[in-house]
C-alpha cells in the first residue's frame, strides 16, 4: 500500500475527533441573509471560502498600469463567535510599455470575534484584527517589508424591522466596515538605483472603510411578498459596494487624498455557494483609470460539509432549542 | 507534503455527511404577501430541505397579537401544515422558526391578508 493511502485512516480519524456536536450558519441575521460581499467582508464569523475573486481593472498610477488580480481567501471558525481567515493574492502588473511583472502579494489574516447578532432587528457586529505580513509577498510586485495591523468594526443592518407599510423597503439591507491601518515601520529607507542617494518615506497610517447597499430578492419573496418569479431572480441581490481609504496620520510627503472604488453590481446566491460580479469604478485619478471589473465565486464550506470542516473546531454544547421556546 | 495535504483533505471529505443547505421558505399558501378570499383553514409553507420535526414550527397571529393556530404544526419532509381558527377579514403573521435536517437553524416571518 503506498504510503499516502496507509495514513488515510488516520487523517479521517483525526478529522472525526475533530467532530463538534453542533453548528449553525454563514451570515444569518433573524431571517435576514447577508451574503459575502466582494469589497466588504460580511459581518459574520463563517466557515466560507472564496476561491477565486478575480478583478481586472487600471491602477492610479501615472501612467496607468493594468493590473490583474486573482485572490484566495479562507474563512474558518474556531468557536461560534471567533474564527480566522487567511487570504492570499497573485498579481500581474503591465506597465505601458514595459514588461509585466507578476507574483504573490503579502499574506493577510484576519481574526474576527462575532460581538452581536440581534436577530429581532437583524442587526450583526463583528470586531477584528487585519494583519498584512510584510515581507511574505513578491520583490518583483515591490510589496511592503513591513507589516500592517488594522483594528476594523464590521456591521450589517436589514431592514426588516421596518413597519409593514414600508413594503418593499424591508427587503434592503446595509453592511459597513471600518478600520484604521497602522505599519509597524513608520519610514522605509529607499536607495536611488542611480546615484545611492538614500532617502526615508514615511509609511501613513490610514482610515479604511466601506459599505454596500443591497436589495435582497430572498428576503422579498420570504419575508415580504412573493411575486411568483423566476427562481433565478428570486436569488438575486443586486449591490451597490464603495470602498475607500484616507491617509490621516504619519502622511508628510506622501499626500492627503482618498482613494477608492464604486462597486455596482449582482450576487446570485445558491444553495452551496454564491457567484457575484461587479464594476470598479474609481472615484478619483488617484484611484484608477476608466472602469474595472471583478467576479467572485464563493463557498459555503458550512452547508458542503455541515459534519466536518464547515463546522467550528470547538463548539459550546448547548443542543438544538425547540422553536418559540414551546 | 503535498501529499500530505491531499491525505488530509480527503479525510474530509470521507467524513463529510451528505451536503444540507439551510432551510429556506421556498413557497408559502396563502402566499407571502398575498389577499386571499375565503379563509384559508391552514398554512402551508414548503422549504428547500427537510425539517426536523422536533425543533421546527410556526404561529400565526391576528393584528391584535393574538395566536389563531391550532394545535403542532404538521411536518413532513420539508412541508409543515398549521391549521387556523376561522379566520375573520384582516392581516395575519405567521412567524416561522425551523432545524433543517444537518442542524442549521433559520427562521422568517410573512404577512397575508384575508379579504371580505
Amino acid at each position: 500500500m503506498p504510503d499516502r493511502l496507509r495514513l488515510l485512516p488516520a487523517f479521517a480519524a483525526l478529522a472525526l475527533l475533530l467532530l463538534p456536536d453542533q453548528a449553525f450558519a454563514h451570515c444569518f441575521v433573524g431571517a435576514r441573509f447577508l451574503p459575502a460581499t466582494l469589497n466588504t467582508d460580511d459581518p459574520c464569523v463563517a466557515d466560507e471560502m472564496s476561491l477565486p475573486t478575480v478583478s481586472k481593472f487600471k491602477t492610479g498610477d501615472d501612467p496607468s498600469a493594468k493590473e490583474l488580480d486573482l485572490s484566495f481567501d479562507v474563512a474558518k471558525r474556531i468557536t461560534e463567535n471567533f474564527g480566522i481567515s487567511v487570504s492570499q493574492t497573485w498579481s500581474r502588473i503591465s506597465p505601458p510599455g514595459m514588461p509585466s511583472v507578476h507574483g504573490w502579494q503579502n499574506l493577510e489574516t484576519a481574526f474576527q470575534y462575532q460581538a452581536l447578532k440581534d436577530a429581532g432587528r437583524e442587526f450583526a457586529l463583528l470586531a477584528g484584527l487585519v494583519v498584512e505580513w510584510g515581507g511574505s509577498g513578491s520583490q518583483s510586485l515591490g510589496t511592503d517589508r513591513f507589516s500592517t495591523i488594522t483594528p476594523t468594526l464590521y456591521f450589517g443592518k436589514g431592514f426588516g424591522d421596518l413597519p409593514e407599510a414600508a413594503g418593499w423597503l424591508r427587503a434592503f439591507a446595509v453592511t459597513g466596515q471600518f478600520g484604521y491601518s497602522f505599519p509597524t515601520r513608520r519610514t522605509t529607507m529607499m536607495i536611488d538605483p542611480d546615484t545611492g542617494d538614500i532617502s526615508f518615506q514615511n509609511n501613513p497610517n490610514f482610515l479604511v472603510y466601506s459599505g454596500s447597499l443591497q436589495f435582497s430578492m430572498p428576503y422579498l419573496k420570504s419575508n415580504v411578498a412573493d411575486l411568483d418569479l423566476p427562481d433565478f431572480v428570486n436569488r438575486l441581490i443586486p449591490i451597490v459596494e464603495a470602498q475607500f481609504q484616507t491617509p490621516v496620520a504619519n502622511n508628510f510627503g506622501t499626500g492627503i487624498r482618498t482613494t477608492g472604488t464604486v462597486n455596482p453590481g449582482l450576487i446570485w446566491v445558491g444553495d452551496y455557494f454564491q457567484i457575484g460580479v461587479e464594476a470598479i469604478i474609481p472615484i478619483n485619478r488617484a484611484s484608477g483609470t476608466g472602469g474595472g471589473a471583478m467576479a467572485q465565486l464563493h463557498i459555503y464550506l458550512d452547508d458542503i460539509f455541515p459534519t466536518t470542516i464547515g463546522r467550528p473546531l470547538f463548539a459550546s454544547s448547548a443542543g438544538a432549542s425547540k422553536p418559540f421556546g414551546n | 507534503m503535498r501529499s500530505l495535504i491531499a491525505n488530509a483533505a480527503l479525510a474530509l471529505i470521507l467524513v463529510a455527511g451528505p451536503a444540507d443547505a439551510h432551510a429556506l421558505l421556498d413557497h408559502a399558501e396563502p402566499r407571502v404577501g398575498s389577499t386571499v378570499s375565503p379563509p384559508p383553514r391552514e398554512v402551508s409553507l414548503s422549504f428547500t430541505q427537510r425539517l426536523e420535526p422536533a425543533f421546527s414550527g410556526a404561529q400565526v397571529y391576528d393584528a391584535s397579537g393574538a395566536r389563531v393556530d391550532v394545535g403542532r404544526a404538521q411536518i413532513a419532509g420539508s412541508v409543515m401544515r398549521i391549521a387556523l381558527k376561522a379566520l375573520a377579514p384582516g392581516t395575519y403573521r405567521v412567524r416561522w422558526k425551523v432545524l433543517s435536517v444537518d442542524t442549521h437553524t433559520t427562521e422568517g416571518s410573512f404577512t397575508f391578508r384575508v379579504g371580505p
